[in-house]
């Protein structure tokens, strides 16, 4: 009796051991720099942000890439990475002969440019999900970047040694989801909330927090001043649900996105998103431009008044965390975008998850133009980011229309040019659903980029395509849900384009395939594509 | 020491384990709802901030739902009504209020909790160990208890 007691408990044993070895073994995969110099070069930068300038035009002029409308039929597939989540969400830092991503569950990762070999790794942070930005500092490169929930990093750029980690939270639950900016002496941090996801829990009471932006000291990381877009946030007890639990607001605004630099004006743009929980702000769904020295807020334009959502709505509109009448959830999830006319004025160009796009008068605030596309929703409309081509005096708005509820409007995903100066439309490219799953379709939610002449943009469906700017001809189109070899021997395929979108960087075009946060087609791929016969500039 | 005739059988301690792991948590929805502890961002602003929080609800509810019970009878909710009581192993007597209480109660919410969290492989191991010679799980172990089926009569 007592043998047969041992042999059960001895089974377990072996078999909790065996449990305990899966759950800690590790899958990732890398191949390192062998026979050259590991330490990443940073003279060259081919981004100063994540908008790749600090006026967020998402345009990289004929001096960074080579590539163009005479040569991007020519790209091929230079190398492929395979990332350790299937939802990469991290938008690339490009120097003369590295590129600097992370890696989301793995940690930042310092691949050579040419080969894809790992020439440093920082296994420590593991949920970076912002751009990697760099700035020197002292005579060294520091990369700057966001943990989703850890807070914001610098890095030693040569090393991949953490200089330091600011967590220091301005409210108890903040989300670094948007892209940090850094200038001189400063780092620019939007921050969102995760109250938009705690309101799911019944019994939380829902909501307190504000989104804003912080500045910190780019030596040390400490705290320079916070510019919440909400003042007093969570004062005011609205209700109780379940005898007990208090609902309070206002909350939310979240500013999801990078900020925007004047320097001109010395003023950051950026938008909001909703409320989460009543009142309703007139700061909600809104533009801000404020002082880049002090924080102080210089002018808020709204666009969408009293729209108060959180996620407890799409469980259930009886959810006593959300609010009656709950709105439509349009942010400005894109970054505002400054742009210089032909005339030499200044103009701002923001879209919005609704598909509605603005011209904005930088210094007033005031609406110059506006337009729209499609019918938008909560994935977008236009869900993160635009592009503006100001040789070609253009903006390119990629357009998602995801379903996500009833509407009476026909979707128009696809991507449409319009005039900067006056938002009229210049030409347009419409997406056609080609598969039948729910889970596909074929518009644009990641943000794009623009180049000489083209506009390079990937679909939902996985295809990363790029049109001619002058009159939107597609040149070529690379489907990217495919299982490919990786260079990190990971297994590896694509899936949906979404979030940070590609990269133009010299001879080379650079985009992690693969995105399931909300049902689309999950992958992991690290695609690098080159023109062979293009010089590097 | 105890009669290894009297140690609690596999299937009542499971049972047993079953209804207090039904009903801590209800208890613990009502004590969550009294003292907002998860109720406002404060308590998700860390992990640990949640994890400790939650452990607070969960001793409380484990105190509330069997506290008079441990105290009078050696029981839980789940031991009552499968007749098994809870001892001290040395003695063989009903197990000192302060083990039953003060050591006992960590272990439901911690179990509860740690089921959710990596380390959810302690908990297995802790309810494994009932297949040792003397049916002891790890928590028992700590305590100095075992579980043993009430006396016919008592």
């Amino acid at each position: 009796m007592i043998y047969r007691h041992y042999n059960i408990s001895k089974a377990l044993s072996a078999t909790i051991c065996l449990f305990a070895l899966i759950f800690t073994a590790s899958t990732h995969a890398k191949a390192t720099c062998e026979n050259t110099v590991t330490q990443p070069g940073t003279q060259r930068k081919y981004s100063e942000a994540w908008g790749i300038t600090f006026k967020g035009e998402r345009h990289q002029a004929s001096s960074n890439t080579s590539i163009n409308a005479d040569n991007a039929k020519l790209l091929k597939l230079q190398w492929a990475y395979g990332l350790s989540t299937q939802t990469p969400r991290s938008y690339p830092l490009v120097t003369e002969d590295t590129i600097f991503i992370g890696d989301g569950g793995y940690g930042l990762v310092a691949l050579d440019k040419e080969t894809g070999c790992t020439r440093w790794e920082n296994t420590e942070i593991k949920d970076i999900e912002s751009a990697i930005v760099a700035e020197e500092v002292d005579g060294n490169t520091v990369l700057i970047f966001a943990g989703r929930r850890s807070g914001v990093y610098a890095v030693d750029a040569k090393t991949g040694r953490q200089l330091w980690l600011n967590n220091s939270k301005v409210h108890p639950v903040p989300m670094y989801s948007g892209s940090p900016l850094a200038y001189q002496d400063k780092v620019f941090v939007p921050i969102s909330s995760m109250e938009i996801a705690l309101s799911f829990n019944p019994f939380y009471g829902c909501c307190t927090t504000s989104g804003g932006i912080v500045a910190l000291d780019i030596r040390t990381g400490e705290q320079l001043w916070y510019t919440p877009t909400i003042e007093k946030s969570g004062s005011i007890v609205t209700g109780k649900h379940f005898w007990f639990v208090e609902k309070r607001g206002p909350s939310g605004a979240p500013v999801w996105s990078a900020p925007t630099l004047d320097e001109k004006r010395n003023l950051l743009y950026f938008g909001s998103g909703e409320n989460y929980s009543k009142p309703a702000t007139s700061t909600s769904d809104a533009i801000f431009a404020i002082d880049s020295e002090t924080g102080k807020v210089v002018w808020v334009q709204q666009y969408t008044a009293n729209d108060i959502y959180n996620l407890a709505c799409d469980l259930s509109e009886n959810h006593p965390n959300c609010p009656s009448h709950s709105g439509p959830d349009l942010d400005f999830g894109a970054p505002p975008v400054l742009s210089t006319l032909k005339s030499g004025n200044d103009i701002i160009i923001a879209g919005q998850k609704s598909g509605s796009v603005f011209g904005i008068d930088p210094d007033s605030g005031e609406t110059i133009w506006s337009t729209g596309f499609g019918r938008g929703g909560k994935l977008g409309g236009v869900h993160w980011g635009i592009a503006v081509d100001p040789e070609l005096e253009q903006a390119y708005i990629p357009i998602s229309d995801i379903p996500t509820g009833q509407s009476d409007v026909p979707a128009a995903p696809g991507l449409y040019a319009i005039s900067s100066a006056d938002g009229s439309t210049q030409w347009s490219a419409t997406l056609e659903k080609n598969c039948e799953e729910h889970s596909c379709w074929p518009g644009f939610s990641a943000a794009i980029i623009s180049g000489p002449n083209i506009v390079v943009a990937g679909t939902i469906d996985g295809h990363l395509k790029i049109y001619r700017g002058t009159d939107g001809k597609l040149l070529w189109s690379h489907n990217t849900v495919v299982d490919l070899e990786t260079v990190n021997h990971a297994p590896a395929k694509g899936g949906t384009f979404d979030a940070h979108g590609p990269m133009l960087a010299g001879n080379q075009l650079i985009v992690s395939s693969g995105y399931s946060s909300f049902g689309q087609w999950g992958g992991n791929t690290l695609l690098v594509f080159s023109v062979e016969e293009a010089a590097e500039k | 020491m105890i009669n290894t005739d009297r140690l609690a059988s596999h299937f009542r301690r499971a049972i047993a384990t079953f209804i207090d792991l039904i009903l801590t948590p209800l208890v613990g929805l009502l004590v969550m709802l009294v003292t907002g502890l998860l109720e406002s961002a404060e308590a998700y602003s860390s992990l640990s901030t949640i994890a400790f929080r939650a452990l607070t609800i969960g001793v409380i509810a484990y105190v509330v739902l069997n506290g008079w019970l441990l105290h009078t009878r050696g029981q839980t909710v789940g031991k009552a009504l499968m007749g098994l009581v809870i001892v001290d192993t040395i003695s063989g007597e009903k197990a000192p209020l302060w083990k039953l209480l003060l050591l006992r109660m960590w272990f439901f919410p911690l179990l509860l909790l740690l089921g959710i969290m990596p380390y959810g492989i302690i908990p297995i191991i802790d309810q494994a160990m009932i297949f040792t010679p003397s049916r002891r799980c790890l928590h028992d172990r700590l305590c100095g208890t075992s579980v043993i089926n009430k006396a016919p009569g008592k």
